[in-house]
């Protein structure tokens, strides 16, 4: 139940990769035999994962993962453009991976517009529109979100960059993160005109450690790992080929598999949301219920703090996450809940579940009672819980 | 670190939870960074703690440092009880990391809070 965080290996991509961690193990930069299977093996990949999102192959950058692609993504336009402008727009519910890169650029002289997302998670576009100054180079707003898996307007925000390019703003690009939504929900960078978007590929049944970056024909960035001349000098260092065949082969087996997947998690998640309601009381679920993804479901439970619900349904077995976290005594409960509006108790008292395609009616009944037994159990000892009852 | 077994037993079977109707001496104690709380009711006669009953809301440290605080006054003189130190606590669930020792710090807090009510009366 915890998908969000990653996903097992599929088989089928495990069968692919298998070879280039055996026999086929050549450096795709070697110009010999074996280098040369690697690099077919690469390029096939690249077509693969460009075919999930209807990119061009030589438009797509492999990297270590999502974190990096975020890091290349706005590091390396920022350090492209900032003759033009120092200001970047971006949602108050990034994933730490672009909000922490901002928070280092705005420490060296950038300023960051943050924008509110209100009780449904979401970005308004026309604060998105009221947000841009002539000095605005970069906007970078998820696709999805991690933690209540709310759907961005990107589309809109696609369409309002272009506009703005065309009317002479020349150096504004825009970034999406969508490591949360690729193989979740179809994505078209033609559609949402986007000029960077950054993906995982441990999220999408693939191993961990390997990721790419979209980047548009004609964009400007500047590379942040230098010293080789892999990925057309984007991002040196030697490719980790079976990592990519993997990643390449769960972007093939995505999109055949994408409208049966997001059924399945769908069903399961609305069965799971149903009997967590009619079980439970004082809940409060988080995000906009019809523009999320259809495997996340975040929800509060008054009176306990998620913490020790977390304990207690991995003790019988069920993996969730929270998004808050406790350190020396000060607790930063999650900057994506808080951003909702919710109070402090709810903050804490959110937990994320997330579903995926292996997950089965079963697992969504064993969940269920695993958390009504848990709540139960803390509630009983919350003071918060006798204080509700008595008034 | 990783939670320890007892520590993680603590949070599935909670001792001593809930109030004491009878209760002699209450405290209650807020962890005023973090809001953490923890509520302690024991029932004290001729210098012995008969029973002791703890609420707790906030992060597991603190969740299972009331239950194992319970755990340990019970039966206890309250000499001992005052005696008792935060690390006794902590070795109680299992050990704790230094960052998450706050908790057994608000137990103890509680504790002497419930003990000085005593002997002010
Ligand atoms: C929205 C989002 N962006 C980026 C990342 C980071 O990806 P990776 O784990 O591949 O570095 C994650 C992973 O949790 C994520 O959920």
């Amino acid at each position: 139940m915890d998908h969000s965080a990653t996903t097992p290996i599929d088989s089928r991509v495990v069968d692919a990769m298998m070879p280039y961690l055996t026999q086929r193990f050549g450096n795709a930069s070697s110009i010999h035999q074996f280098g040369q299977e690697a690099r077919a093996a690469v390029d096939k990949a690249r077509r693969q994962i460009a075919s999930l999102i209807s990119a061009r192959a030589n438009e797509i950058v492999f990297t270590s993962g999502g974190t990096e692609a975020n890091n290349l993504a706005i590091r390396g336009v920022c350090e492209a453009a900032q003759a033009h402008g120092r200001h970047i727009i971006t949602s108050a519910i990034e994933h730490p991976s672009v909000r922490g890169v901002l928070e280092y650029l705005e420490k060296n002289g950038w300023t960051i517009t943050r924008l509110p997302v209100y009780d449904g998670g979401v970005v308004r576009i026309e604060d998105v529109r009221a947000a841009i100054r002539d000095d605005t180079v970069l906007i970078s707003v998820m696709m999805a979100n991690n933690e209540i898996g709310t759907i961005q307007p990107v589309k809109e925000i696609g369409a309002l960059v272009r506009a703005t390019r065309e009317s002479g703003q020349k150096h504004l690009s825009f970034h999406t993160d969508a490591v949360q939504a690729s193989g979740r929900i179809p994505i078209d960078v033609e559609h949402v005109r986007c000029d960077l978007l950054s993906l995982s590929a441990h999220k999408m049944y693939a191993p961990k450690g390997t990721g790419a970056l979209f980047i548009r024909r004609g964009v400007r960035l500047f590379p942040q790992q230098i010293g080789g001349h892999q990925e057309r000098e984007r991002r040196a260092g030697t490719e980790s080929v079976p990592n990519i065949v993997a990643f390449g082969k769960a972007a093939e087996l995505a999109r055949e598999e994408m409208d049966q997947r997001q059924e399945q998690t769908e069903r399961l998640r609305d069965r799971f949301e149903e009997k967590v309601q009619s079980r439970i009381d004082d809940i409060v679920f988080n995000g906009d219920r019809r523009r999320r993804l259809s495997n996340v479901s975040n929800i509060s439970f008054r009176f306990i703090e998620g913490e020790g619900l977390l304990i207690h349904l991995d003790m019988q077995g069920v993996a969730v996450s929270t998004g808050s976290a406790c350190s020396s005594g000060t607790l930063e409960p999650s900057p994506v809940i808080k951003a909702l509006g919710r109070d402090e108790e709810l903050a804490r008292g959110a937990i994320r579940f997330s579903f995926g395609k292996d997950n089965t009616d079963e697992d969504v009944d064993v969940a269920v009672e695993a958390v009504a037994r848990a709540v139960e159990s803390l509630r009983s000892i919350s003071p918060l819980a006798r204080e509700s009852l008595s008034t | 670190m990783p939670y320890s077994d007892i520590f993680k037993d603590h949070l599935a079977n909670p001792r001593n939870a809930g109030e004491l109707p009878d209760a002699n001496a209450i405290a209650e104690e807020t962890n005023p960074v973090c809001g953490d709380r923890l509520r302690l009711s024991l029932r004290i006669k001729d210098e012995r703690i008969e029973a002791g009953r703890f609420l707790a809301y906030g992060c597991a440290p603190t969740l299972a440092c009331g239950s194992a605080l319970a755990e340990m006054l019970e039966g206890s003189t309250v000499e001992e009880a005052r005696a008792l130190t935060r690390q006794e606590v902590i070795d109680a669930i299992g050990g704790l990391s230094s960052r998450k020792q706050h908790a057994a710090a608000l137990a103890i807090e509680a504790l002497r809070k419930a003990l000085d009510e005593v002997a002010d009366r």
